[in-house]
């Protein structure tokens, strides 16, 4: 019994140590999945991770939407589905909240002109900045259709 | 005498148009700020020896800079050194040193704004951020550069040459090493680039991306992080380039992606962990090629249709070619193959037998990295020799019908 339990336990603990997250991007190591560019602007990249845990890596938007279209993966296997942050380089936020803005002033990697911000008050002083067009998730979707 | 009178004109005219003033410690003008104010269009300004820092010099006039015995511009790790918005300038001789990093925008020692007809020669570059950065321009001369840096981190440095919507550019005989992207081109056309040497950049030693009808020749790619990258364009010529020893677990010879309608004809592939990937290409044409000791020569990926590999050599490469589907749609005919061990008893010089290019044990390793453990050993040797007899892993149909039986001398 003490045994059973053990291994239970084992097996437990085994399987919260497998669970899917997110991993960091490295940049200037990791290359990106669609294009096999080396990831290098910490400004700009995204994340792909399924239920059962594979991570994808994006060096831009479009990169990532292209993959997400595809149908390699089904759209509902994503677990988690993660942008950097404009304002914050390198940080990694859900993409489903985060504020994105489009604009040929902006040089991104893949020439997706997007970038993603966590909060609003930094997308407005962009904006401005850019003049650009003030987007939610549901919006970036569509546009790499 | 008329002529001769013409003649005479003309010159008192160009003499009294375009004057030369000197700039320098022991001149009238001290500063090229104070010059670049003073001069007149179509004027030199002669920069005498020294150290300048003036912060970011705006030029708006058609200028001749000439730097004598390279004075240095010292950007105190905080300027752009050079904007520039004007047509027929040249800048020649001088040499530029510390620009200012930053995140968001990307400074340059030269920087180039919706110009024309300019000319960037033998200047030296010294760890600046972004060496010579063209935007919106055209036909530009780029020519007899030196551009160096010594960043730690890829996000310390931008690239050697960079071009944003351009056309017509020439780049000729520049040197760039330890720059991001050596050089780098996005929506670049009808460009020039020939004998540049571009070495031990962190990512790639080029770098291009909807930059079609360009032409390559005679340049060298040596040791660059991830090789060279080019994706996304069509009608690409890249004749007599050197791609070597880019090496590591995502570098790459010659990455294509999404590439159409080009050739890639006499250039060589050495010491590279992969000579040639190919993905999402058609219609090109890779002949005259010379691979030598790579890791994989060539990486075919299933998603490349209606390309034409012929009369390449391929020589001590670990794995000649790999593919990632069983489909072929792609001629590949009349290479050398060092590998093969067919007759030729017509004495044609072709093998009388096809040679498979693709070995048993490549596929496994395409499929499952970890089995290169096994690289070399006996059961490996068995397995590769049962596939060649009756292919099972293998695309039965991936064949070269012609194989040359001596190596081709492109010399």
């Amino acid at each position: 019994m003490r045994l059973r339990l053990f291994l239970l336990s084992i097996l437990i603990g085994g399987m919260i140590g497998c669970t899917a997250k997110p991993e960091p991007l490295v940049f200037g190591r990791d290359a990106c999945y669609t294009c096999k560019m080396t990831l290098m602007d910490r400004k700009f990249g995204a994340e792909l991770v399924t239920q059962k845990g594979k991570v994808y890596k994006f060096d831009d938007l479009n990169c990532m939407l292209s993959f997400y279209n595809s149908g390699y993966e089904d759209v509902s296997d994503f677990k988690f589905i993660q942008v950097v942050d404009f304002a914050n380089p390198e940080m990694l936020i859900d993409a489903h909240h985060a504020w994105y803005l489009k604009s040929d002033n902006i040089r991104t990697p893949m020439a997706s002109e997007v970038a993603a911000f966590e909060q609003e008050e930094a997308t407005r002083q962009y904006k401005k900045e850019w003049s650009g067009i003030l987007m939610s998730w549901g919006e970036v979707q569509t546009q790499f259709k | 005498m008329r002529t001769g009178f013409v003649i005479a004109i003309i010159i008192s005219c160009l003499s009294a148009k375009a004057a030369v003033i000197p700039v320098g410690l022991q001149e009238r003008v001290t500063r090229i700020k104070d010059a670049v104010a003073l001069a007149k269009p179509g004027d030199t300004l002669l920069i005498r020896p020294g150290v300048y820092r003036e912060g970011n010099i705006i030029l708006q006039k058609s200028l001749v800079i000439l730097g004598e015995s390279y004075p240095v511009l010292d950007g105190e790790n905080q300027y752009e050194i050079f904007t520039i918005h004007a047509d027929g300038v040249v800048i020649q001789g001088l040499k530029f040193i510390n620009t200012g990093v930053a995140s968001i925008n990307d400074l340059a020692a030269i920087k180039l704004l919706e110009s024309s007809r300019v000319r960037i020669l033998q200047n030296k570059f010294d760890n600046t951020f972004f060496g010579i950065y063209l935007a919106n321009s055209n036909h530009v001369w780029i020519e007899e550069n030196q551009l160096q840096a010594e960043a730690e981190a890829e996000h310390q440095i931008g690239n050697g040459i960079h071009l944003w919507k351009c056309d017509h550019i020439t780049i000729h005989n520049n040197r760039v090493e330890g720059h991001r992207d050596g050089i780098y081109f996005e929506f670049v056309t009808s460009s020039l680039i020939t004998h540049n040497h571009s070495e031990g950049n962190m990512r790639y030693g080029l770098h291009f991306m909807f930059s079609h009808k360009n032409e390559y020749r005679n340049n060298t790619f040596k040791d660059n992080g991830a090789g060279v990258a080019v994706m996304y364009t069509r009608e690409v010529t890249m004749v007599n380039n050197s791609f070597i020893h880019n090496w590591g677990p995502s570098a790459y010879g010659l990455l294509l992606k999404d590439i159409r309608d080009s050739f890639i004809t006499g250039n060589s592939f050495a010491e590279n962990s992969v000579g040639i990937f190919m993905e999402g290409s058609s219609r090109n044409k890779i002949q005259h090629n010379r691979f030598n000791q790579n890791g994989y020569a060539l990486k075919l990926q299933a998603s490349c249709d209606d390309n034409e590999i012929i009369q390449n050599n391929f020589q001590q490469n670990t794995f000649d070619l790999v593919t990632n589907g069983s489909l072929v749609l792609n001629k590949i005919e009349a290479n050398y193959w060092d590998r093969y061990e067919g007759y030729d008893l017509n004495k044609d010089k072709t093998g009388d037998v096809p040679y498979r290019p693709i070995s048993m044990y490549g596929t496994i390793v395409e499929r499952m990295p970890q089995a290169i453990l096994l690289w070399r050993s006996f059961l490996v040797l068995l397995l590769d020799r049962a596939e060649k007899a009756i292919p099972v892993l293998t695309p039965e149909n991936l064949i070269d019908p012609l194989p040359a039986m001596r190596p081709y001398d492109f010399n």
